[in-house]
């Protein structure tokens, strides 16, 4: 947000709404009404001292009207535009012209209250629809009691009781009496997967948020006792699993598979009757229970559909495709987020990449005609080479921080230390406002070396270093003290400790701070094409879209022809034959001037650095070099094949891929077939692959309901553990249990069983409900048997890319950067991240595809500066450096007849190697030199120690 | 020694409530990562442990770790 | 192992920690309270695992000093203090730079080899250069001592300490007079 916030490229329009929008692909006007929002954006300084004289109060809708707020206000300390606003409605000034106070209170003049409503007409060449997702009426949570008992409140509520910078602080509160509960209900599936509310999709996100919201309230108090009502689990996410698992282990979670079909009060207490899969009826009091809510189409969907002329689907979400999921029915207009379906932060953050890439390639021809770009001041030598003058900012990040750590403590302790000459608290120094404040008082007192306690410098340093260039300072006169992340965060339970351990970084970051050196910012041009690693549906998608976008890409396969899993599949879920996909992917990848496809080709190794690749394949037996800027890894995984199940040794047992092959030949097959019976999580959930492979639920049931269709006399079971049919392919569970498709839930410790039955085969199960074994005849057993991953370990290693405890590639952020690598200038999409569905395949290849767009746009990219630098005076050209460089970064060269080594910038990473190593210490590393390290030591040691060394 | 007279030993460690002063050297793509997110996911661990963040293990020099022991450094904690 | 976003750095890192430990182990100190371990940045619980087993080890262990026994204390002072210096000096990092080189042409990184190449080569560079400077250390702050005392007070054989007060000998470091070995000042 602060990103967005900041970039001379975005403009923000608050307040505002689409009246229309005319034009076509490249030339659309989009009319625009902004209502005023009484405050002046450029001059407000958030300090909220209008809030606080306001006499009207209004109920503050953020805080889910747990809460008063007045007329003027900010939503949260970190919202952008980073500015007041005047509830209109509310205010006197604006209604009857009376009060004025906020204006009299404000010093920086920033109420303006000439302000008037504002008609834009917008000429932009591609428009993206990301609206979010509404609001479930209340007449369904009141189904449950809502409104009616107050106890029973929304999830949405009870996520910001629980927020340590809510309204409560954090502190879990009965509404009735402000006592905190004891025992607590989730009930799942609030205006979802019900067709009587018109919502029969999934929300796909209220199981996992469900789990951490009842993770974050055990956290708060130890002695809750938690239950979730689920029909079925679907923690289907990357790593979610995972997570759920843990957590339920680790706070003791009661998981109980039931749907609760209404809430009454008995003697002041909440009563849940329910029923579970074994027929037996519960029944038990609560305290507090919260109504997991779905995620609704956007309130103005009918209205922006007919504005922006395009199509919505039977759920009012905005309608695509499963081969084109980013792409509204409108040319030139494009959807990401919730409005597309229901989905979380993750797959909303890639989906807006995605549709980044779709406008950069309609919008290609003109690229950098309208760009503003940033132009930061000279840097100032003079100020950098005085005395140190330190500033310390220690920041509170709301709760996060000082919820735990006295912040005021540190703050002052800082003011103790050497070199400092000022020290302050900040509510949260990444804000923009803070930013800015940050940035006036290093000018107003010549500050030369900063020192930010607040949380990783892996996440924030860069936006820091940002303020100090924008200032005219170095980057690298920055220096942070993670207290959050590895303080505040990981020692809750001991404020003190916390508070001591705060300190002692603060004077080790003080300590180097002194110590900082301005360092060169060397840039390097870019070679302006891109390598793409894997053919499959992700790595023609992403070549497609990088060539559309101008660049050369050269899209390397392993095998014979381009596919990947797609050429296997028949159909995708959304019923599109997956072939004409295919095809059309192909034949783009085939027609495109700008790719180069290499076949029977693997790549063998990769050296350089991000803008400047040399990469070395193998083409059929002939060794290739490849020169490129940037790289997707789009390399796949393959179906699990599983081992018992009579798997490989009874032909009528088979794979739900090799159903799928065995479909798309021919029906005949089917005539005789009496009974087909399904297992799902064959291999995935624990039995031999750790996470959950997302799709295959909606996969059976999609080949169940095709068999079904061409066959509908016979009969089909499929054994499940969680029906995890999310979002849109619920559709598909709904009409299969209409047609008759018979489900039986198992639980992992009685996995059904395949055995010889004479010349046929049949499953052994356990009917639950029934509550006795059961044994079921079939023609043929499919088996679903997830995904695992590729051959990622070798490449892994070739990119040094971290991998997943499950064999996928690690994203460098799982929400902030979902198709990036933490190696600069790769990037990830399609199965090799893991397990997904075709069309989510596909809007990562296109969020990849304009993440890796970026580099080759700006054609430099900045080499970092941390590199090795070699005093020649001092060395003595042994040679040790060089042996030791993994990156052939430091050489040894002639130097008036002597043998000294030499760095070469652009190649040297940082890691050290030779400074640990060089015998007469003459080595030194930009930002973490010998003397700077020593200097934490000794101030770790709380200057009961000297340098010595 | 048995394992019971073990248990007692450091128990009675324990008991004493000695507090140990420990440096780490964490680095930044590995440990200090592994770090961060152990912070993002709210696990909880002794508060013992301040940390000096390289880039790389490689970078650590001999004299960095016995100058902490020499500075008064219970432990050395280096994580990559 | 292996994963080292620098490709081998956490090999030499290996190397640096194993000749840390030999010193440490050398001049007193227990060797285990150096540890060295791997968590990748999509292992945090590993991590904490890691490190809160590390804080109840070095509880276990006691304070620098008193675990090692109440009287050591000043002399790992001062052996550390040497121990510093020698790591610094230009001969025992040259001779933990060949080490590394080596083993990073031949590409074996087993513990034992490690173990055995430190405890051949570079150990004993370490332990020369660190006596002599706790020689210096000594002789400097509690004035002339005999070479049976200088002996004892470092830990080295009679034949190390003899060498090594040649040498410094040798290079006017030091003299001799009726009270023992002094320092000359310059």
């Amino acid at each position: 947000m602060v990103e967005a916030g900041r970039s001379p490229n975005i403009e923000i329009l608050s307040n505002a709404r689409l009246e229309a929008l005319e034009g076509k692909p490249g030339q659309f006007v989009a009319r625009v009404h902004q209502e005023p929002r009484f405050i002046d954006e450029d001059k407000c300084t958030a300090c909220g001292m209008c809030t606080m004289y306001c006499p009207r109060p209004v109920v503050d809708t953020y805080n889910e009207r747990l809460e008063v707020t007045r007329a003027p206000h900010i939503d949260y300390a970190q919202a952008i535009p980073s500015s007041y606003y005047i509830d209109a409605k509310a205010c006197l000034r604006v209604n009857y012209e009376t009060c004025n106070l906020c204006a009299q209170t404000c010093t920086a003049k920033a109420i303006d209250f000439s302000q008037k409503p504002k008609e834009h007409a917008l000429e932009v060449g591609a428009v993206v629809l990301a609206p979010g997702f509404g609001r479930v009426d209340s007449s369904v949570l009141e189904r449950f009691g809502y409104g009616r008992y107050p106890d029973v409140v929304t999830s949405y509520e009870f996520e910001r009781l629980t927020c340590a910078s809510g309204p409560t602080e954090g502190h879990i509160v009965r509404p009735s009496d402000n006592k905190t509960p004891r025992k607590i209900a989730f009930l799942q599936c609030i205006g979802s997967r019900d067709e009587t509310c018109g919502n029969g999709y999934c929300s796909t996100v209220c199981c996992m948020y469900a789990i951490k919201e009842a993770s974050v309230a055990k956290e708060h108090e130890p002695d809750l006792d938690i239950s979730l009502f689920f029909m079925d689990v679907r923690t289907q996410g990357k790593g979610f699993d995972e997570a759920r698992q843990r957590a339920q282990e680790k706070y003791g979670l009661h998981v109980i598979r039931a749907r609760v079909p209404r809430v009454e009060q008995v003697d002041g207490m909440l009563a849940l009757t329910w029923t579970t899969d074994d027929g037996k009826s519960h029944s038990d009091l609560f305290d507090m229970v919260v109504l997991s809510v779905g995620l609704d189409s956007p309130e103005d969907a009918q209205s922006i559909a007919e504005l922006a002329d395009i199509k919505l689907n039977h759920y009012d979400f905005c309608k695509t495709t499963a081969g084109a999921p980013l792409a509204t029915t409108r040319e030139g207009i494009y959807v990401a987020g919730a409005f597309q379906g229901p989905k979380d932060i993750p797959e909303s953050v890639t989906q807006a990449s995605g549709v980044a890439a779709m406008a950069s390639e309609l919008l290609a021809e003109s690229r950098n005609t309208c760009t503003i770009s940033v132009t930061y001041p000279e840097e100032d030598k003079a100020i950098e080479a005085e005395e140190p003058r330190i500033g310390v900012f220690v920041c509170h990040c709301g709760v996060n921080i000082a919820g735990t750590v006295d912040v005021k403590a540190v703050r002052d302790y800082a003011g103790s230390l050497p070199g400092v000459v000022l020290y302050e608290d900040t509510l949260y120094s990444c804000s923009q406002d803070a930013l800015k404040s940050i940035a006036e008082k290093i000018k107003e007192n010549r500050l030369n070396r900063v020192v930010i306690a607040a949380c990783s410098p892996r996440t924030h340093e860069p936006l820091f270093q940002e303020t100090l260039r924008s200032i005219g300072l170095n980057p690298a006169l920055i220096e942070m003290a993670n207290i959050r992340d590895q303080c505040a965060w990981v020692h809750s339970q001991e404020p003190e400790a916390a508070t001591e351990k705060s300190k002692d970084l603060v004077r080790m970051a003080v300590a180097k701070a002194r110590l900082l050196e301005p360092l060169a910012q060397p840039t390097v041009d870019v070679t302006p094409n891109a390598l793409v690693i894997g053919g499959g549906a992700a790595g023609m998608t992403a070549a497609i879209s990088i060539a559309d976008q101008g660049y050369r890409c050269v899209l390397v396969e392993k095998g014979r022809k381009l596919g990947g899993n797609l050429s296997r599949l028949a159909w995708t879920l959304d019923g599109q034959d997956a072939s004409s996909v295919l095809d059309s992917l192909k034949k783009k990848v085939k027609d495109h001037p700008n790719i180069h496809v290499q076949l029977e080709s693997q790549v063998e190794s990769i050296s350089g650095y991000v803008g400047n690749f040399t990469t070395t394949i193998n083409s059929k037996g002939k060794t290739k070099v490849i020169n490129h800027g940037v790289a997707v890894l789009a390399t796949g995984a393959r179906e699990y094949k599983p081992s018992g199940y009579l798997y490989g040794e009874n032909n009528r047992v088979m794979t739900q891929l090799e159903l799928e092959e065995k479909l798309k030949r021919g029906k005949a097959f089917l005539k005789n077939a009496r009974n087909v019976v399904m297992i799902q999580c064959v291999g995935s959930r624990g039995e031999d692959l750790k996470h959950c492979s997302r799709l295959c639920c909606s996969q059976a049931i999609k080949n169940a309901l095709m068999i079904k269709e061409h066959s509908p006399d016979t009969n089909i079971y499929i054994f499940f553990r969680d029906i995890r049919t999310y979002g849109f392919h619920e559709d598909l569970y709904r009409e299969a249990r209409e047609k008759g498709i018979v489900f039986l839930r198992y639980m992992p410790d009685r996995r059904p069983e395949v055995v010889r039955r004479g010349r046929g085969i049949a499953v052994k199960g356990f009917d639950r409900l029934m509550g006795e074994d059961i044994e079921i005849p079939a023609s043929l057993v499919v088996l679903s048997t997830g995904i695992a991953p590729g051959d990622n370990v070798e490449l892994a290693k070739v990119i040094k890319a971290p991998l997943t405890s499950d064999g996928f590639f690690l994203e460098a952020h799982a929400k902030l950067r979902p198709v990036e690598v933490a190696v600069d200038g790769f990037y990830l999409c399609g199965l090799a991240h893991g397990p997904k569905s075709l069309d989510e395949s596909i809007a990562q290849a296109k969020a990849a595809a304009a993440k890796a767009v970026i580099p080759l746009a700006k054609g430099k990219v900045a080499v970092a500066p941390i590199v090795s630098q070699v005093d020649q005076k001092t060395c003595i050209g042994c040679g040790i450096c060089e042996s030791l460089c993994p990156f052939n970064a430091i050489r040894l060269v002639k130097v008036n007849k002597r043998r000294k080594a030499q760095t070469i910038t652009a190649s040297c990473k940082g890691c050290g190697i030779c400074a640990s190593h060089c015998p007469t210490l003459a080595i030194s590393m930009g930002g973490f030199t010998d003397q700077e390290i020593l200097a934490q030591i000794h101030a770790f040691s709380g200057g009961k120690c000297e340098d010595e060394a | 020694m048995s394992q019971e007279k073990a248990n007692l030993k450091e128990n009675e460690m324990t008991r004493e409530g000695f507090d140990p002063h420990i440096l780490g050297f964490f680095c930044h793509w590995c440990c200090y990562a592994a770090a961060d997110s152990a912070g993002v996911s709210r696990y909880q661990y002794p508060p013992n442990v301040r940390v000096i963040r390289v880039m790389c293990t490689g970078r650590i020099d001999v004299r960095f770790v016995l100058e902490a022991f020499r500075c008064g450094a219970d432990g050395v904690f280096t994580g990559g | 192992m292996g994963e080292c976003h620098y490709q081998s750095g956490n090999y030499e890192a290996m190397v640096v920690a194993e000749t840390c430990r030999q010193t440490l182990k050398d001049i007193g100190v227990e060797p285990e309270r150096l540890s060295l371990d791997w968590a990748s940045a999509a292992e945090a619980p590993r991590f904490v695992e890691l490190i809160t087993g590390y804080v109840k080890r070095i509880k276990g262990m006691g304070a620098l000093g008193t675990g090692e026994g109440e009287e050591a204390k000043p002399v790992i002072d001062r052996r550390l203090k040497a121990a510093v210096r020698a790591a610094s000096a230009r001969k025992p990092r040259t001779s933990l730079g060949t080490l590394s080189k080596g083993l990073h042409k031949g590409g074996d990184y087993t513990p034992e080899a490690i173990e055995a190449g430190v405890a051949k080569k570079v150990l004993p560079a370490i332990r020369q250069q660190r006596i002599t400077e706790e020689v210096l250390i000594l002789l400097k702050e509690e004035g002339a001592m005999d070479e049976g005392h200088l002996a004892e007070a470092t830990g080295a054989s009679g034949d190390e300490i003899q060498k090594i007060l040649e040498g410094l000998s040798r290079r006017k470091k030091i003299s001799q007079d009726e009270a023992g070995w002094v320092l000359m000042t310059a």
